[in-house]
């Protein structure tokens, strides 16, 4: 016999931990344990068996697991917060008496904690991290629109404007966007960064009213993590493809409402001569910071001028190089697939569908670069009634150049007088004055675009149309969901002629593998008509072959010849068919033990709930129809 | 009213100067400010309290002054007080002196001089109105004593000339001549009560007592004349006052009247305090020629600090060796530096845990969030108000799906930073628990049952309808021949029906209630057991069978009278010859028991049959034999309420179902060979399989249990598929079929497979429901099932007055 157990020794009982618990053994305030918490990224845990984790006691407590404790125990932060706390105390005594020279001091010595191990930490890996940034993307882009209050700082702010664009500069330099939806809530994007989705909701630009039932303080010390989490993963982004962080900042450009055009965004290489003179500039700056101000301001001013120029130079040569390689690497992608792809594709079809194929790949990798490049030859002009922080960056990430209306800020490339400008995104009931060498489109163009992946004819979208419906790229409709009309984007495309191919090669093929079917069917019957039926009864008897099984399996022939004969009765048969099997299945429902039946019924349930989801819609939908229908004839009537 | 008396108070009050002295720093701001800012001083309202002692009125002046300058309650109370001590006088006005109300009336006016308009005034007019006559005199006196006196009523506002250059009065106070009883104060007839409200002595004959505790008679008082008279002939009257402790009127001493013209001066009664004394120095700014302490300066003044000295020394110590950095003056905290944290060679991913539960992202969206989605997803109004009336906790979806016509109409989600709070809130609040989705098919829960049509025959459709019962059919059986059918019910008749036609070939008219029919086993005896109230009869139907076979029942049945005189008569059960008119019909035999019957049931010989009488305590159950007829009680005692009886098919085994428990009885050894626990709340029905090994019960909680006689005594399988409680069950006799009915109006077939081979189960399978076979009427259904001896068929009796065959 093995040791005997003592109880609370073991298990549940030593595992968790109780909030009141761990407060007590860390010696913190609730409010610290909350902010260590959440940048630890530590969180409550139910146990199984409440009881046997609270010492027998079933009164609500919130647990944590106890190793998590133990490990905050050693936490430099929990040092770090004391630290804090001493020092202001010592603030507040100082302040009292009104020595502020010592004051100063002090606040110049004010404890300052890093949060740079905790991320390592929490992300071991950089992968980890970037699965992970949903919520610090949603955070950030939310804080980066909000008003300043006494609560939310100026610095915090700018700061999560600055990183937003930086990000969203990332996915436009590597062209990693895939969907996108406009929803009531705001703007989702889903981007693949490092094989990785990452999914992030953009509020739409109006002033955040600041709600008063919200906590701040948890917010805050939230958006303290995911600043710094953002920092780290926009240096490691910028670094892995070349590029200088933290970029430049062009303090015209934002003063004049660039957005995220306000960076400069330098690749290593070519700014390695850049970043000495920009150092030496800013060194120079920084004394004339020191010596007047009026001298920082000339020199700034000069400063910004010469950078501009540089700039803008650049643009034009980086701009134009880029485009000319990407479409030449289009081309040749093209050219290399036209070349390549016929060959495979039958042996693709025809064997081996399953596994993934050298082809599959190749494949996969061409519709990809081919999306990347969807706006590739398009110049885009937004009025100025469009969002342009949206838009710009679609358009733009998916290779399309934009300009805009000076309303929507500075720097735009190209005017509205430009004939090279292919779309015109505008949202407004009536167009005034019409280019007829471009197309004139609502926003949702774009994005139903993008979702598609492919340019969307334009004819829907007009001015003035009432637009298709808007649908969520991320919904996958399983069997039994319900799909509204044009979720699989059947829209016309401009480009018809290789996926219509396509389809009508995989339809053939199905035909035939199902006409094979029913010949190695034909060929078994044939068989079995040579043997004397009632030697064949016995031969399935004794093989335990029951006899209604033995009867379909006979049946299908006689069936097959009936069917041929006579279409009309089938439709009757297979309904009492189905009415038998229901009632074989209500039978059968008897014989379920207890448990099972619970269970069965729990996942009806869900499924039923489903199903009645999905049949309102369905009927809702049909309605309309039949709305739309006599609404139609009426107007024909009227118009008679 | 002697002279004497005023002394003494002033000799009485002699150390009072020094005891004013105490309190008037008090009293004094008052009056201070009052004089800084040039207001008249509100007037002195108690001057007619009688000024027993000095040190009294001062104490009250005090309360006075307290009360100026605060509590205004407090003020208003001194006010009522004043106006109650100012009628005093009034309400015993007519044994009141003279003297007493001239002075009162005084005052009265002297308060009015100075004072605009207080409370005083309405006293004032009462007692003007009382004395209406004497009024132009009183003014008159009162001019003219206040020319006589030119100090009193004087504008007290002024200061007088004695403060502004003060010169401390020496005040001479009589000598006294220190002989024996030079005191008189012992001698005087002191009232004793004490600080009491002389009010209280208004309706007695005294007004209080002595040293020696005598009463102090109450002094005689003229009426208002009288005092009217004694002030216009007593020149001082003006300067008394009413004492009421001693009932007297006191003249009032130069030094008395000085003080209470202090008070209401708002001036401290002592006219010797001086408040202003001459500050003294104790301590002065100006160094002194000669210090206090002649110690020299110690030596740590003139030399510098070893202390300080070595602080700074580890302070220059530092910058040295560079530990201490000074920093430049435009000091900005540093700002976070970015760098590569990760490194790709090096990093290991995080082991899994189990512990270790990563956030749950969001929910992405759907199509409803759309801000254009398809027009199916918009609500209707009904939906939308039912998602505003639901709580914030219970919406299923947190946003209502909304269509705008264009992106320019979308507004501002005014729910993000909500939003965004919770899943922050989620993200450290929420606990986070692994849970395991079972992902399978719900289909591959139902067991896989051989198909119903493997295991033909049975019963599946309505063959024939038995019509002509006016209630409800409680019982049916069919005779061993499988030709007839008996049936009995609430319409009082037993009615025979041949199976193959649905014709009713006979009808018995009873007078109870039948309750349950048999036809007796044995194929040789035409007989039908029935039960009808308190007594069991037997029929012998003589038109359906062949002559040879009813007479040889008729003698069967009818043997047993030849035996009644030799055995003795049981109490229980008595066996009757029926009347001729019954045995026209049909009637045979009738027993009679002590209580209702509920069930007949034969032995598999045709020769006993038993009743159950659930009443009927512990002759519940009853065991004839018809060849003899001869009754038997099986049971000294029953435990419970027996439901049903059954015959073992093949051995000498009967069946007991009480409520709750099947008992199993071996009748040959007269010994309980088995008890099974149903499980049940309340067993309806039993049947035995023929082959004798399994039973099953019916039950009133909708269950149908299977016991395997030699696996346990707990059931093989209990089954619960009626909606309603179970009637009746049925064992075929010859097919593997079973069969129960039940209040929902439904008959359900089984496929019941008991195998020979002991180690394998008896193997059930449902095959068929007769869905409302019967219709409900008063929420009863299906009453009893009875399978056709020979042939698959089934056939069922129902509350809806049928009787159906299935076949």
């Amino acid at each position: 016999m093995g040791k005997l157990q003592k109880k609370g020794k073991a298990g549940a009982a030593v595992n968790y931990v109780t909030r009141n618990q761990a407060l007590k053994k860390l010696q913190v305030t609730l409010a610290d344990f909350r902010r260590l918490c959440i940048l630890k990224g530590i969180y409550p845990r139910e146990p199984k068996n409440k009881k046997k984790a609270n010492k027998g006691s079933t009164a609500p407590a919130t647990f944590y697991y106890a190793k998590d404790i133990q490990y905050l125990l050693h936490e430099p932060i929990l040092g770090k917060f004391r630290e804090y706390k001493t020092f202001a105390k010592k603030m507040a005594k100082v302040m009292s008496k009104g020595q502020y020279s010592t004051a100063k001091t002090l606040s110049e010595n004010k404890p300052i904690y890093t949060l740079d191990h905790l991320i390592k930490e929490r992300y071991p890996t950089f992968t980890d991290a970037i699965r992970d940034l949903d919520d610090a993307l949603c955070m950030v882009f939310l804080f980066a629109t909000m008003p300043k209050t006494d609560k939310i700082k100026t610095e915090a702010v700018e700061n999560c404007q600055r990183l937003a664009a930086e990000f969203q500069h990332y996915i436009m330099r590597t062209r990693s966007l895939r969907k996108t939806f406009l929803s009531i809530k705001g703007i989702y994007y889903q981007a693949e960064v490092k094989g990785q989705t990452v999914t992030w909701l953009v509020p739409y630009q109006f002033s955040q009213d600041v709600p008063t039932d919200v906590d701040f303080r948890v917010m805050l010390t939230f958006l303290e993590f995911y600043q710094t989490l953002m920092g780290f993963v926009n240096y490691r982004l910028y670094t892995d493809v070349n590029l200088v962080y933290p970029p430049k900042l062009d303090i015209k450009l934002d003063e004049g409402g660039a957005g995220m055009n306000a960076l400069i965004i330098e690749s290593t290489q070519s700014s390695a001569n850049i970043s000495k003179s920009i150092n030496n500039n800013t060194s120079n700056g920084q004394a004339a910071s020191l010596s007047k101000e009026e001298k920082q301001r000339l020199q700034e001013s000069e400063k910004r001028i010469r950078a501009l120029s540089n700039k803008i130079s650049q643009i034009k040569e980086t701009g134009a190089d880029e485009s000319m390689d990407s479409k030449d690497e289009n081309s040749e992608n093209q050219d290399d697939a036209l070349d390549e792809f016929p060959m495979p594709l039958p042996n693709a079809d025809g064997s081996a569908s399953e596994t993934v194929t050298f082809s599959d790949i190749q494949r996969a990798s061409q519709h990809l670069t081919q999306f990347q490049s969807l706006f590739g030859n398009n110049y885009v002009y937004l009025s100025r009634e469009v969002p342009r922080y949206s838009l710009e960056f679609l358009v733009r990430t998916l290779g399309g150049r934009v300009g805009w209306d000076s309303v929507l800020g500075e720097g735009s490339p190209f005017g509205e007088n430009d004939d090279r400008i292919t779309h015109q995104i505008c949202d407004r009931p009536v167009q005034g004055h019409l280019f007829l060498s471009r197309y004139y489109v609502q926003p949702q163009w774009v994005y139903d675009c993008i979702n598609a992946g492919k340019l969307l004819v334009t004819e829907p979208y007009g001015v003035g149309k009432t637009l298709p419906p808007h649908l969520s790229p991320f919904v996958e409709a399983k069997e039994g969901d319900y799909v509204p009309e044009g979720a699989q984007f059947e829209g016309e495309t401009q480009d018809l002629e290789i996926e219509s191919g396509d389809e009508d090669e995989e339809v053939e093929d199905d035909d035939e593998d199902e006409d094979e079917d029913e010949d190695e069917d034909e060929d078994e019957d044939e068989d079995v008509e040579h043997k004397d039926l009632h030697q064949i009864e016995l031969e399935a008897e004794a093989k335990g072959v029951a006899f209604t099984e033995f009867e379909t399996k006979g049946g299908k022939k006689k069936r097959a010849a009936t069917e041929t004969t006579s279409t009309a009765v089938a439709g009757k048969k297979r309904t009492a068919e189905e009415a038998e099997a229901a009632e074989a299945k209500e039978l059968a429902k008897i014989m379920m033990s207890n448990k099972q039946q619970k269970l069965y019924r729990k996942m009806q349930y869900g499924i039923d709930r489903k199903a009645a989801e999905t049949q309102k819609l369905t009927e809702r939908k049909k309605q309309l129809d039949r709305a739309a229908k006599t609404a139609t004839a009426k107007t024909k009537k009227a118009k008679k | 009213m002697s002279s004497s008396q005023p002394k003494k108070r002033v000799s009485a009050a002699k150390p009072a100067p020094k005891q004013l002295t105490k309190p008037a720093p008090k009293a004094m701001p008052a009056p201070k400010a009052s004089a800084k800012k040039g207001v008249a001083p509100s007037p002195p309202t108690k001057v007619t309290h009688t000024p027993k002692s000095k040190k009294r009125t001062v104490q009250e002046a005090q309360e006075e002054s307290d009360d100026e300058f605060g509590n205004e309650d407090m003020e208003d109370s001194g006010d009522s007080d004043d106006g109650e001590a100012e009628e005093f006088p009034e309400e015993d006005g007519q044994d009141m002196s003279s003297a007493d109300l001239d002075s009162v009336d005084e005052e009265a006016e002297s308060d009015e001089s100075y004072m605009d308009g207080d409370s005083l005034v309405d006293s004032q007019e009462e007692l003007e109105d009382e004395d209406e006559e004497e009024e132009e005199s009183d003014d008159e006196d009162f001019f003219k004593e206040d020319e006589i006196d030119p100090n009193f009523g004087r504008n007290l506002d002024e200061p007088l000339p004695e403060e502004s250059d003060y010169k401390p009065i020496r005040r001479e106070y009589p000598e006294i001549d220190p002989v024996y009883d030079s005191d008189s104060s012992t001698e005087e007839n002191e009232n004793t009560v004490g600080d009491v409200p002389m009010h209280w002595y208004d309706d007695y004959p005294h007004i209080g007592y002595d040293v020696d505790g005598k009463k102090i008679m109450r002094p005689a008082t003229g009426d208002e004349l009288d005092k009217f008279l004694s002030t216009v002939d007593d020149p001082d009257s003006w300067l008394s006052a009413h004492n009421y402790k001693d009932g007297k009127d006191v003249k009032l001493s130069s030094e008395e009247l000085e003080i209470i013209r202090r008070l209401e001066g708002g001036r401290i009664p002592d006219a010797d305090y001086n408040p202003y004394e001459d500050s003294v120095d104790f301590f002065t700014s100006q160094t002194e020629v000669m210090p206090l302490s002649a110690a020299p300066e110690p030596k740590r003044r003139f030399i510098p600090s070893k202390h300080e000295a070595k602080r700074i020394m580890k302070i220059v110590r530092a910058i040295r060796e560079g530990r201490i950095v000074p920093r430049k003056s435009g000091y900005v905290p540093p700002k976070p530096k970015y760098y590569n944290l990760w490194n790709d060679a090096e990093d290991k991913p995080r082991e899994e845990h189990v512990m270790h539960i990563t956030a749950p992202k969001m929910k992405l969206p759907t199509h409803d969030e759309s801000y254009n989605p398809p027009a199916e997803y918009l609500p209707t109004e009904e939906e939308i108000k039912e998602w505003n009336d639901l709580d914030k906790e219970d919406r299923p979806k947190n946003y209502l799906p909304q269509k705008f016509g264009s992106l320019r109409n979308v507004p501002g989600y005014n729910q993000f930073v909500q939003e965004r709070f919770e899943r922050c809130l989620d993200l450290y609040l929420a606990p986070r628990v692994r849970k395991n989705r079972l992902n399978i098919d719900p289909d591959s829960l139902i067991p896989k049952l051989p198909s119903p049509r493997d295991l033909q025959p049975f019963p599946t459709r309505l063959a024939i309808e038995y019509l002509g019962h006016q209630g409800r059919v409680r019982s049916i059986s069919i005779d061993p021949t499988g030709l007839w059918l008996a049936s009995g019910g609430d319409d009082k008749t037993v009615r025979v029906w041949e199976v193959a036609t649905g014709r009713c070939m006979a009808t018995y008219h009873l007078d109870e209630l039948v309750t349950s029919v048999a036809w007796s086993p044995n194929k040789d005896v035409a007989v039908l057991a029935v039960t009808c109230g308190y007594k069991v009869g037997l029929i012998l139907p003589e038109k359906l069978f062949s002559p040879e076979l009813a007479i040889h029942s008729e003698d069967f049945v009818r043997a047993g009278f030849a035996n009644v005189g030799t055995t003795e008569a049981n109490a229980k059960a008595t066996w009757k010859q029926p009347t001729e008119s019954e045995y026209a019909q049909g009637i045979r035999v009738w027993v009679h028991l002590l209580k209702p019957v509920k069930q007949v049931t034969w032995h598999r010989k045709g020769d006993y049959f038993a009743t159950v009488a659930p009443d009927a305590n512990n002759s519940a159950v009853l065991i004839h034999q018809l060849t003899k007829h001869q009754t038997q009680q099986p049971f000294k005692k029953t435990k419970g309420a027996v439901q049903r009886v059954a015959f073992h098919p093949s051995k000498p085994m009967f069946f007991v179902a009480t409520q709750r428990y099947v008992r199993q009885y071996n009748l040959q050894r007269q010994e309980l060979v088995k008890t099974m626990l149903t499980g049940v709340k309340w067993i309806s029905s039993l049947d035995i399989h023929p082959a004798g090994d399994n039973l099953i019960i019916g039950s009133y909680d909708k269950r149908l249990c299977w016991f395997d006689l030699d696996l346990s005594s707990k059931p093989y399988k209990t089954l619960r598929f009626h909606s309603e409680a179970i009637r009746s069950v049925a064992y075929h006799k010859r097919y593997p079929l079973f069969a129960s009915c039940a209040d929902d109006g439904n008959v359900q077939v089984f496929h019941g497979m008991v195998y020979n081979d002991l180690l394998q189960n008896p193997l059930i399978v449902p095959v068929k429901i007769l869905k409302n076979a019967h219709e409900r009427v008063d929420s009863i259904g299906a009453l009893c099932v009875e399978w056709h001896p020979t042939q698959p068929w089934l056939v069922s009796s129902g509350a809806d007055h049928s009787i159906k065959l299935f076949s």
